[in-house]
């Protein structure tokens, strides 16, 4: 019932985000939606819950500007490469584990790898090695894993 | 106060504009659908993003609706890019100038065993 209220929760969150009303009807209509759309699709229970759940926070909030940085960086790095005029690339797919058991650790490792500079998971196979086409092959193995290392530290306190 | 939200806005437009036209440009140069999705896929939300900034200072449209869009976004951006290197590969669109494919070798390795 807990877990329920938790969507419920969330979804009215999304519709009032989404509305930009804050009247006290507003809320109630976004509450019973929520409450509809949580009847009909009845979300399966989390696997883990947070044991520390500050620390849990703390480490999402470190995760998300992590990506929003490289998130910049990446941008900035590809049109760098597409308005020079040599267009200087190697590339090439390399094999980097993913480093974390979970199937949601694997698609969040994935999915920060895919935003990071030059760097596109292509295929995931079951050894859990992602095989990411990079735009520069060169020195890629080292360049990634250090920055994949700091993701799965916060990966690991947010989903311990 | 004005001045501030109207400076931010333009700031905003610019740099957005210029990441979405660089998106284009290496669609068009960029050799290989690889390559191309690194362009398109990650400058181009970058690009939306930073008009989405624009839009939330200077227009009605509130920041609560455009932080949403930016969320949704980045969540699936990557996923499509993905989902399309991922096609393309398993229907053997080749790379060009490629100098490695550890792919390629797992995937023998594993026809091999």
């Amino acid at each position: 019932m807990v877990i329920y209220l938790r969507w419920i929760v969330a979804l009215a969150l999304v519709y009032l985000a989404l509305t930009s009303n804050l009247e006290p009807s507003n809320i109630v209509v976004g509450l019973l939606l929520a409450g509809g759309v949580v009847a009909l699709i009845r979300p399966p229970r989390r696997p883990t819950q947070p044991r520390r759940p500050l620390r849990s926070v703390v480490a999402s909030a470190r995760y998300v500007l992590t990506l929003g940085y490289d998130m910049v960086v990446s941008g900035v790095q590809v049109a760098r490469i597409v308005l020079s005029p040599s267009l200087p690339i190697r590339p090439g797919i390399v094999a980097i584990p993913a480093e974390t058991n979970t199937d949601l650790g694997i698609a969040l490792s994935a999915h920060a790898v895919s935003l990071t500079p030059g760097e596109l998971v292509v295929e995931i196979d079951d050894d859990h090695m992602m095989y990411t086409h990079c735009l520069d092959a060169t020195h890629a193995e080292t360049y990634i894993k250090d920055a994949h290392d700091l993701r799965i530290e916060l990966l690991n306190e947010i989903f311990p | 106060m004005e001045d501030i939200r109207a400076l931010v806005a333009i700031l905003a437009i610019m740099v957005g504009t210029f990441f979405s036209l660089a998106g284009v440009l290496g669609m068009v140069r960029l050799p290989d659908v690889y390559s191309r999705l690194h362009a398109t896929g990650k400058v181009g939300i970058y690009g939306a993003v930073l008009l989405l900034v624009a839009a939330a200072v200077w227009t009605p449209l509130g920041w609560g609706r455009a932080l949403l869009l930016m969320a949704l976004l980045m969540v699936t951006g990557p996923v499509s890019a993905h989902v399309i290197s991922s096609a393309a590969y398993r229907i053997g669109l080749p790379m060009k100038n490629a100098i490695r494919d550890d792919l390629a070798a797992a995937q023998s390795q594993a026809d091999d065993n």
